[in-house]
């Protein structure tokens, strides 16, 4: 039994055309993509409940931001050396910060994971909130805490405008946009190369790149 | 000029100074007033460009206060809100829709001419509309165990020892003693370390490809790999990425650019899979194997190969590819292939090494959910399999017969065929005048092509071979592939009856297409 030839006619007819179009795209620098909506992850998500995101409509998960806060700064407060004006960006950036590293930036789910198959692996936290619902009392609760926290820190100091700007940017890059409905569940990526969905690159010996007419019945013989 | 123009507006100057003095004593009527002013003058601390920042956001953080709570995503977004009005017109207007719609002219005319036989299937069945004998290209039947009398004798002594029924799913009181015997004869056979038996040959590789397969691995796969590969890659919702058919160059290159995403996105290493079938379905080509197992342990990829059309019928004594490439079967990780093609029995099995299959106990999807073959068709298996072991000059037959088939058809005008040389089932499909090569839909015309082809079928049928299209599920399948007939080669006729059959096919093709023309 000889080894099988591959000079066959391909048959196929792929149906997804412009996914064939593979690597003739130039790569975007920045693209804004949308994760996490196909059907089966939606499904995936509404078997059970996610005890990852329930937690924050507790009322005791409001008090905490509260509580921290002023901790934090009772805290910093206590460093020899501190001025007024340091010590509340410090306690704006750090809390900033952290709330954007727990709500904006890991994905996935700590506990259940088995429950859900993978379904949230590319949601972050705040995406997680309420199934995806906008506007909901928690999520109005975590939209004003820094908020106030920034006019409590003007309130109290008097900011040099540097400091102001540092503040107000940080409060609008960290703790604003990524909360915006619009930006639910969208990402953006940088500097992408050639995307590889569902296509994979058009090889030469794909019948597409042929002269039709350099096949000949030869190659059936 | 400004004299008047000052008079003009004079009264309503005065209206503004006077409405907003009787603002003002209003507001400090108010308690807490001067707690508000003296706030807001602190906080102001003479910037009036800070003042209207912090105004903005206030201004923002109330809207978003304000703002009313939209849906979930899972809850539909389109659903339309309708009133109690509306939506007693709509009742009234309904009316229900039948169940199932009217068949179209065409597929009135396809499912009736699907062939009634009289009588066991076989070589040379006999038609039920006509009463004539047909010689059986359609059915898969490759080593002639269709109404083997070793086999019909087994089954008769099993049915009388062990009924009919198997009383359940295999993991809950439906594993028989001759189950447990057929998959270590098969394990045997095949010299893998173990098998599993599944009761239906078509959700033998759907439930495989899930059980190993999760949201998060890799699964490299070809692009014309059968409906029920498809369907088990989609269930198992792993990441996909399609290879050009039977193309390993391609399949090289998606090897690479996986690897390269994987180290671009630093993800953790996940299992990594190349699925495959060793005699496609489609179109009868077959697979490279050494070649393949070369990339996978190059790559460090596991190869889940469906050996649904190539067990029973290839190599020496029908053990498959490995046994035709001389590959150990122990180099495959999981070698699923199909009783009810093969064997002539029924149901598939996957096979592997001990872990592999004891994985499957439980995580098999139709082994856990669906019930276990009855014992006869266990026993007919075994039986099959000692068949191949001791006459393999059967095999030799085939490959006679295929060679027979392929030499008349070839010879045919109009038509071109598919597939490997040694394949047992030979796909062709209609010539036109640009072969087949570019990949816009437009180049042919699928239903006039079908029409064609249904046309010869019944010819054929009429003269005596009975051939069928290859059905696929229109719109469902990933890619749409050109109709095709597609011969069934058997070792049960002899060679002089395969080429007579043959001949057949080919005046009917030679006269249908001369008719349309």
């Amino acid at each position: 039994m000889s080894r099988p030839s591959l000079k066959l006619p391909h048959l196929a007819v792929p149906v997804p055309a412009d996914s064939l179009k593979g690597r003739r795209r130039s790569g975007s620098i920045v693209k804004v993509e949308e994760v996490g909506g196909r059907t089966e992850e939606l499904l995936d998500r509404s078997a059970y409940l996610n005890i990852n995101a329930n937690w924050v409509n507790a009322k005791g998960a409001w008090l905490i931001h509260v509580v921290l806060v002023f901790m934090g700064k009772i805290i910093i407060d206590t460093i020899p050396g501190m001025t007024q004006q340091i010590s509340w960006t410090l306690v704006n950036l750090i809390y900033l910060n952290l709330s954007y590293l727990m709500f904006h930036w890991v994905t996935g789910i700590p506990f259940d994971n088995e429950l859900h198959g993978g379904a949230y692996d590319d949601l972050t936290l705040w995406e997680q909130i309420d199934d995806g619902a906008q506007y909901t009392p928690s999520k109005k609760w975590l939209f004003t805490a820094p908020i106030l926290l920034f006019l409590a820190s003007t309130h109290y100091t008097n900011y040099n405008p540097w400091l102001f700007a540092v503040n107000l940017t940080a409060l609008i890059v960290l703790a604003i946009i990524p909360k915006l409905p619009q930006l639910h569940r969208q990402r953006v990526r940088f500097l992408t190369g050639d995307a590889s969905g569902v296509s994979t690159p058009v090889t030469p010996s794909f019948p597409q790149m042929e002269n039709p007419t350099s096949i000949t019945d030869a190659h059936f013989k | 000029m400004e004299n008047s123009a000052s008079a003009a507006l004079e009264p309503l100057l005065s209206f503004l100074t006077f409405s907003l003095s009787t603002l003002e004593s209003g507001f400090y009527k108010l308690p807490g007033s001067a707690v508000v002013a003296r706030y807001v003058k602190s906080s102001h601390q003479n910037d009036p460009g800070r003042t209207i920042l912090e105004l903005i956001l206030i201004i923002f953080a109330i809207r978003t206060l304000l703002q009313s709570r939209t849906r979930a995503d899972r809850s539909g977004k389109h659903f339309i809100k309708f009133s109690e009005k509306e939506i007693d017109e709509l009742v009234d207007e309904w009316t229900p829709e039948p169940l199932v719609q009217p068949l179209t002219e065409w597929e009135q005319k396809d499912l009736s001419s699907v062939p009634v036989i009289a009588g066991p299937n076989g070589p040379k069945p006999k038609l039920f509309s006509t009463g004539k004998t047909v010689t059986n290209l359609a059915s898969f039947n490759f080593a002639g165990l269709a109404g083997n009398e070793q086999v019909k004798d087994r089954a008769v002594d099993t049915l009388r020892k062990y009924g009919l029924g198997s009383c359940g799913p295999p993991g809950f009181y439906g594993t028989i003693d001759v189950h447990i015997d057929f998959e270590r004869d098969i394990a045997e056979f095949l010299g893998t370390e173990a098998a599993i038996l599944y009761s239906q040959g078509f959700s033998t590789i759907s439930s495989v490809i899930p059980a190993f397969c999760k949201r998060g691995d890799i699964i490299v796969a070809d692009r014309s790999v059968n409906f029920a590969i498809q369907k088990g890659i989609q269930i198992s919702r792993s990441t996909v990425r399609w290879y050009d058919h039977n193309d390993l160059k391609s399949l090289e290159d998606t090897l690479i650019s996986v690897e390269k995403e994987r180290k671009k996105r630093k993800g953790p290493l996940t299992r990594r899979f190349i699925i495959t079938e060793g005699i496609f379905e489609r179109d009868g080509e077959m697979v490279d194997l050494p070649k393949l197992i070369e990339l996978k342990l190059k790559y460090k990829y596991r190869i889940i190969l469906d050996e649904s059309i190539s067990f029973g019928t290839m190599g020496r004594t029908g053990r498959g590819l490995t046994e035709l490439y001389n590959v150990p079967a122990s180099q495959i990780d999981m070698l699923v292939g199909s009783v009810a093609n093969g064997l002539c029995s029924a149901g598939g099995f996957c096979a592997g090494s001990a872990i592999v299959v004891d994985h499957q106990r439980i995580n098999g999807t139709s082994f856990v959910f669906s019930a276990s073959m009855p014992a006869l068709l266990a026993t007919s298996g075994s039986e099959a399999i000692t068949y191949l072991r001791n006459n393999p000059s059967v095999l030799l037959t085939l490959q006679d017969n295929i060679r027979a088939v392929r030499a008349v058809l070839e010879k045919t005008e109009g038509i071109t065929l598919l597939g490997h040389r040694a394949s047992p089932i030979i796909h062709f499909c209609l010539r036109t005048q640009q072969q087949s090569l570019s990949v816009t839909p437009a180049t042919y015309d699928y239903e006039a092509e079908e029409r064609i082809l249904q046309d010869i079928v019944d010819d054929a049928i009429a003269n005596g071979v009975l051939i069928t299209r290859a059905k696929h599920l229109r719109g469902q399948e990933m890619i749409e592939s050109r109709p095709t007939i597609r011969i069934a080669v058997t070792a049960a006729l002899t060679k002089k009856e395969v080429e007579k059959a043959a001949g057949v096919v080919k005046t009917s093709v030679t006269r249908i297409l001369s008719k349309r023309r």
